[in-house]
């Protein structure tokens, strides 16, 4: 019995993971304060807050400059490295939002 | 004959006014996209008119108040409006203009709170309290909060997101408390604005058979809650009328009404 029930708490929690995982998708967007830095906001479609989602900034080869995590108004600032970058966006598998330094722009 | 001509001319002289009694007043606030993939500089036309005909523009006096809210924050914006004139198919009116840049992600609600303007025809002032929300990104904030106006409509549903077909609800509100039975005028938007000359387009994008499809009159429940299925892609503008507690202005009669926009699009 006791095994019965952990399988279907098992099972609910799956599934309600599950529905969370492809109810919402995440989103994030950047741009540069104009002072040298870049802020980059991110979110989730279903309005749940990014806090604590980690980010990321790689230089043109892919090498990570940086690392840290959105804060409590689901922001992250970091100085603009000098070269080609990308912003990375990381809540989990298929969570991932890419965004390329061109694209950053005021 | 006389007689058949008097006749004639009375029945010409009702369907005139008629048809020019039928369309409602709206209060616009438009920009030609609410849902942005990014942030960037909005602009904003605030006018006065009967969008299904394009017809008679107000002249809009000095608002009494323009702001944004995002993320819950209130920015004020009514030192930015800039007057225009907008031209109208049968005349040109006084309305307001601005552009704001969106930055980041979320929904920003656009609020405009116009002085009272006073209709002649109805020895009355109107007051149109008008919402616009734009999304950036796809990510919700702001869009569904009741923001305490004195008439306003809470939306059920995003504005910004609607595809033809789907409905629009919105709670028609007093000051935060909902307005059972609140009489609600819809109205097709059927000129398109035409940003760059401050003017609508001449083509109508719909005929309607008869004055009850110009603007459609429908009504919201006991709790305030009115439906609305949206049958083609556009802009559809939503006026609840008379909710607001401000009933007088300068000893004559003030309609205090909600307006809020949506804009829909086609699955494609």
């Amino acid at each position: 019995m006791k095994k019965l029930v952990l399988a279907a708490t098992v099972a609910a929690m799956t599934l309600g993971l599950g529905a969370l995982a492809w109810a919402h998708s995440p989103v994030c967007t950047c741009y540069d304060g104009g002072d040298g830095s870049i802020t980059c906001e991110g979110g989730f479609s279903d309005g749940s807050s990014a806090a604590g989602v980690v980010m990321y900034v790689q230089d043109g080869s892919g090498k990570e400059l940086l690392k840290g995590a959105m804060n409590k108004d689901s922001e992250f600032t970091f100085k603009k490295p000098a070269g080609d970058y990308q912003a990375v966006f990381d809540a989990g598998e298929g969570h991932k939002v890419v965004i390329q330094g061109k694209d950053i722009v005021r | 004959m006389k007689k058949g001509l008097t006749i004639l001319s009375l029945a010409l002289a009702t369907l005139v006014l008629g048809a020019g009694a039928a369309p409602a007043h709206f209060q616009m606030i438009y920009t030609p996209e609410t849902a942005l993939e990014k942030g960037k500089e909005v602009d904003l036309k605030l006018v006065f008119t009967h969008p299904f005909e394009a017809g008679h523009t107000m002249d809009m006096g000095q608002p009494e108040e323009f702001f944004v809210v995002h993320k819950g924050e209130k920015k004020d914006l009514l030192g930015t409006l800039r007057s225009i004139e907008w031209t109208s198919l049968t005349n040109k009116g006084k309305a307001f203009e601005t552009s704001y840049k969106v930055r980041g992600i979320g929904d920003w609600v656009f609020v405009l709170v116009p002085a009272p303007y006073y209709e002649d025809n109805e020895k009355a002032y109107i007051q149109q309290i008008t919402k616009l929300v734009v999304n950036t990104s796809g990510a919700p904030t702001d869009w569904e909060a009741d923001l305490g106006l004195p008439a306003e409509i809470v939306p059920l549903d995003k504005p910004y997101a609607l595809w033809t077909g789907n409905v629009f609800r919105g709670v028609v509100k007093s000051a935060g408390k909902p307005v059972p039975n609140a009489e609600v005028e819809v109205e097709y938007l059927n000129h398109i604005p035409l940003m760059a000359k401050n003017m609508f387009d001449k083509a109508a994008k719909v005929k309607a058979p008869q004055d009850s499809f110009v603007t459609q009159a429908i009504k919201a429940d006991a709790n305030g809650v009115f439906t609305f299925g949206i049958p083609r892609a556009g802009w559809w503008g939503f006026a609840a009328m008379g909710v607001g507690p401000k009933d007088k202005h300068e000893d004559k009669p003030n309609s205090q009404d909600a307006v809020i926009w949506v804009q829909a699009v086609d699955m494609k």
